[in-house]
């Protein structure tokens, strides 16, 4: 006993001797951070990943400012597939426009429907200004004229109207601040209200990502108790010991309230990535069990409360302490991150790590010291025997076969490689969302439909002023335009120049042959500005500057996928290199498909980054820890093993490296690594003790394996109450962890003796290079 | 409590009506007031030729300019016939346009297109759009029916040095807005100050006469400013030169003019 009262720190042996301090102690400490709790604030937006003095979201700004443009917009499909064009959904389309219009929150100015977008247009002699559809006509033969003249202006096919006439779209802008959930269930009351065989689609970004926000906080609110309350049952069922399982529960808590109440208090926001903290920490706090598992031994050997609790700190706190600072290294390695909510996530799951680990030595051992010790007893004695045995036949399996388990590994390693050369980056909000959600099935059919619910900018920046009124650069931005448009998932793209044809065909008594760009200077100047004069200015002034210096092209992408984005701009390269634009003026894309590109470019290569700089990390701490350069890699594998495969799996089913996935990378290499790190140190210990290698580790798979297999099911359990979530990212993240708990606790309980026999003769295995 | 504010109001225009301004009469009601004011302002004199600079500036200080000439003439029944000639942008040069103003019926427009060589008929339905992607609309330059709206005095006030009576307009027909408040003066009853407010009652546009001289008797708003608030983008108007009763002609409201402007009135 008093052996084992020096190998344990002083936090511990005063957490023996007077449990009831510290856990007041503890307490009152608690109490304080949950004073922080009422001044939490959310911040649910995606986009605020990146900060607002970003490069690309100061570049968006810009160019929204040029060009007028709105930064979030809504698109409200509306499809009759008997076709749109009968008095009765014409009416209805005009309804529902205007009471839109009313909806706070809404740009009045610049809501883009048929009812309210200029149509300009030739008819008898004259120049036409009007709504696209200014009154609702009344006979057969006007319907069929009206569908006519819309389908026939390329500026409304495909954006405004399908070329099938049975789909419209509503374009709703939003004003800077406004909560899109909002006005989408102001628009849904609005369309509620509507009777008839029209369908209704609401899509587009801000719908979609303010959604996923107030989502996410309800999935998380309800998600966190129900997995802490199956940790709860399955604890339970585990040790018998209501005093056991809420010491685990106990510990979750004091590091979740302490973690968020300094987060909170420090002024930060609860953001989206913040806002798992609770469910990885509750997750990391079953790293406890190690020492109720090694107590209830102890316990039974010794049967003293006393000298078991510190036999067992002495015993296990060397790897509790190291699987600890391991995962907390993981997780502060995203500090590495440039993206501040990134690195405040990091630093937040990892200070409430290095909490876990104070508890695992106060608070644990004090609640340990307050538990009966004959019931204990007892209770521990009656759940003993069935795991042991189906443990001793794995460990038995192991020592038996090294080469083949060896060999297997290595098949594995070569699979999960396939699968890790198939894996891509990528990031797509509204796949965030399960297929048959309405945000998805909105974004399928507007799609399938009009040209597209995503939205790009390329901006055509000329080396001078007028430059954008010389036909020559509008046969540029032409040709350009007709090449993105080969890619099938650009539905549409618009710019200065069909605005120019469409006023020159206009003028000349709408004869196709003038459906082009006039061959002089001042007749495309003049052609402007005529349309200046005649529609809404903002129209032009989306497409074209004031100095006529820049031009914008507008494109719609079917796909929200960050790779579109990307394909597209190496197709407009590779034009653009064979066809120099006109006085070597340059491109810039910009807008929402634009943005999701380099989002998921920084969020994503950085949490990539720093995820494997997390990786060097922790094999160093695991070499230093282990001071030996062979048992620190042999340590590592089993976790090497882990992330290959899962990631493997992650690319073989074609599944997209996206944020949640990233996320989960920094967790699988803290929680894998805690099993190797548990086992190497306790056969080490052991092998010390009883120098037989093969009894060593038939040992160390039976007893601390048995605190490894409760912790990996304890942990699957919990999370596998994810798998219930409506939104995707939560099923990932609960498929993934169970996974990679099942998968290192196996590779670690089979792979370790399996490797450790392969390598006995070169490790460090004699008593003296093992004492410390 | 608002009969009286009608009746202070009427009042006190009855009382500026024997300082002999030139079209200050006596006004018994908000519609009548609402048709003084346009009477000044835009129908003022016989006839009117200016020279008109109007900047275009983005939120951003970009800014667009045009130059024009602005030829009016009044005719009986309260029809006017409007003539403009565009000196710039340069590109437009030439471009001339040409609208004659019916009370309570759609207006004509012409436009000649030098570039084109044509003469174009409009049909501007739509008289709210914007003139020239400025942010003055058609119905802000040659005026709006009266009958339009429903008009109704909210109150009297002093805006800067000016007693003004301050008129609610409430459109019956099609508008771009829901509601106008219009800062009338009192002694000349031009309009000071303009807020239009939108489908939804925020503020967006106002309008603003910076300066006012006096031409000829006739009381100007040589600088007018139409302010949107919600854009950040504004339009300035500044009438350098302005001249009532110059003599026009009718000759010069047709489609020949387009084409050939008489040179002598664009000086």
């Amino acid at each position: 006993m008093n052996e084992s009262a020096q190998a344990v720190p002083w936090l511990t042996r005063l957490s023996v001797e007077r449990p009831g301090w510290v856990i007041a102690g503890t307490l009152a400490i608690t109490l304080l951070f949950l004073t922080q709790f009422p001044r939490v604030q959310t911040d649910t937006d995606p986009k605020n990943m990146l900060p607002v003095t970003s490069t690309v979201r100061v570049s968006n700004d810009e160019v929204e400012r040029w060009f007028a443009l709105h930064k979030d917009v809504m698109v409200l499909g509306i499809v009759n597939d008997e076709g749109i064009f009968t008095q009765e959904t014409l009416e209805r389309i005009a309804r529902i426009t205007h009471t839109i219009l009313k909806i706070p929150g809404v740009v009045v100015r610049d809501v883009t429907s048929l009812t309210t977008t200029d149509n300009v247009l030739a008819e008898d002699g004259q120049l036409v200004v009007r709504p696209a559809v200014a009154e609702i006509p009344r006979t057969p033969a006007a319907m069929v004229a009206l569908k006519q003249t819309l389908l026939s202006n390329p500026l409304f096919v495909d954006r405004l109207l399908s070329k099938d006439g049975t789909t419209t779209a509503i374009y709703v802008p939003l004003e800077g601040g406004a909560n899109a959930t909002v006005i989408a269930d102001r628009i849904k009351e609005v369309l509620a209200k509507e009777e008839g065989r029209e369908r209704y689609y609401l899509a587009g970004d801000p719908v979609a990502r303010d959604t996923f926000g107030v989502q996410m906080f309800y999935q998380m609110a309800i998600l966190s108790p129900i997995a802490g309350l199956v940790m709860f049952v399955v604890l339970w069922w585990m040790f018998r010991s209501l005093t056991l399982v809420l010491a685990v529960m106990g510990v979750a808590m004091v590091s979740i309230i302490w973690s968020t109440g300094l987060l909170i208090g420090l002024g930060y926001p609860i953001h989206i990535m913040s806002s798992m903290s609770p469910i990885f920490l509750m997750a990391i706090a079953t790293d406890s069990i190690h020492i109720f598992n090694e107590f209830g031994f102890r316990l039974r050997e010794v049967r003293d409360k006393r000298e078991a609790v510190l036999d067992t700190i002495a015993a296990v706190g060397g790897p509790v302490l190291y699987s600890d600072l391991a995962t907390a290294i993981g997780f502060v390695a995203l500090v590495t991150v440039a993206i501040v909510p990134v690195k405040i996530f990091g630093l937040l799951v990892g200070f409430g790590t290095l909490i876990i680990l104070l508890m695992s030595f106060t608070l644990v051992p004090a609640l340990l010291m307050l538990l009966n010790e004959e019931r204990l007893l007892q209770e521990t004695r009656s759940t003993d025997a069935a795991p042991s045995a189906w443990l001793s036949h794995l460990g038995e399996f192991s020592v038996r076969h090294p080469k083949s388990i060896g060999l297997a590994g290595c098949v594995l390693l070569v699979m999960a490689g396939v699968g890790l050369s198939r894996i891509e980056a990528n990031n797509n909000l509204v796949h965030w969302f399960k297929p048959e959600s309405d945000i998805r099935t909105a974004d399928r059919v507007m799609n399938a439909r009009l040209g597209g619910t995503a939205t790009a900018y390329l901006v055509i920046q000329g080396s001078t002023e007028d430059v954008m009124k010389t036909p020559a650069m509008l046969h540029d931005i032409e040709g350009l335009q007709r090449e993105l448009e080969k890619d099938p998932r650009v539905g549409k793209t618009f710019s200065v120049v069909d605005y120019v044809k469409r006023i020159n065909r206009v003028l000349h008594q709408d004869d196709s042959a003038y459906d082009r760009i006039p061959d002089s200077v001042t007749e495309i100047a003049q052609d402007l500005f005529l349309f200046g004069m005649a529609a809404k200015p903002s129209d032009l002034d989306n497409v074209v500057d004031y100095p006529f210096q820049k031009a914008n092209i507008f494109l719609q992408l079917k796909s929200w996928d960050a790779g579109v984005m990307a394909d597209l701009l190496r197709r407009a390269e590779v034009y653009l290199r064979a066809h120099p634009l006109t006085g070597g003026a340059t491109l810039r894309p910009a807008g929402i498909a634009y943005f999701n590109l380099v989002w998921n470019d920084e969020v994503l290569w950085g949490m990539l980054r720093s995820f494997l700089a997390g990786l060097v990390l922790v094999l160093i701490l695991v070499i230093i820890q282990l001071r030996s350069l062979l048992w620190g890699i042999l340590a590592f594998l089993p976790l090497f093993c882990t992330i290959a495969v899962i990631y493997g799996v992650v690319g073989l089913v074609g599944k997209d490296f996206d944020m949640p996935v990233a996320v989960l990378s920094t967790l699988s290499l803290g929680m894998a690594i805690d099993f190797a790190i548990h086992f190497v140190n306790r056969f080490r210990h052991h092998y010390a003790i009883e120098p037989d290698l093969e009894k060593a580790l038939r040992w160390t798979v039976v007893r601390p394996g048995r605190g490894i297999v409760q912790n990996a099911v304890l942990f699957a359990v919990a999370f596998s109450v994810m798998v219930f979530a409506s939104l995707t990212p939560y099923i990932t993240v609960g498929v993934f962890i169970i996974g990679i708990m099942l998968l290192s606790a196996v590779l670690t309980l089979v792979g370790l003796p399996a490797l450790i026999m392969i390598f006995h003769t070169r490790l460090p295995l004699s008593s003296e290079e093992m004492t410390r | 409590m608002k009969t009286w504010i009608v009746f202070c109001a009427t009042v006190s225009l009855i009382g500026m009506a024997t300082v002999g301004q030139p079209s200050a009469a006596v006004a018994v009601d908000a519609t009548e007031i609402v048709q003084k004011s346009q009477a000044v302002f835009f129908e003022a004199g016989q006839d009117l030729k200016a020279r008109i600079k109007m900047t275009l500036t983005t939120r951003d200080g970009q800014q667009r300019l045009r130059e024009l000439t602005m030829l009016r003439n009044n005719y009986p029944a309260g029809e006017q016939k409007y003539f403009l000639y565009f000196h710039s942008p340069a590109d437009v040069s030439g471009t001339t346009f040409m609208v004659y103003k019916y009370p309570n019926r759609e207006d004509d427009r012409w436009l000649f297109i030098p570039a084109l060589n044509l003469v174009q008929r409009v049909a501007a339905r739509d008289s709210r759009s914007s003139f020239v992607g400025s942010d003055f609309s058609y119905e802000d330059v040659s005026g709006r029916d009266i009958e339009a709206d429903t008009h109704r005095v909210v109150r009297t006030e002093a805006l800067g040095s000016r007693q003004t009576v301050v008129i609610e307009s409430v459109p019956t027909r099609e508008a771009d807005y829901a509601k106008k408040l219009s800062w009338i003066d009192q002694t000349t009853f031009l309009p000071l100050k303009d807020e239009y407010y939108d489908i939804q009652g925020a503020l967006y546009k106002i309008f603003t006469a910076d300066e006012i001289r006096d031409v000829q008797g006739w009381p100007t708003a040589t600088r007018r400013t139409m302010t949107n608030v919600k854009t950040g983008h504004k339009t300035e108007v500044v009438y350098e030169t302005v001249v009532y009763n110059v003599g026009l002609g009718d000759d010069i409201f047709t489609e020949r003019a387009l084409r050939r402007p008489p040179e002598k009135w664009l000086r």
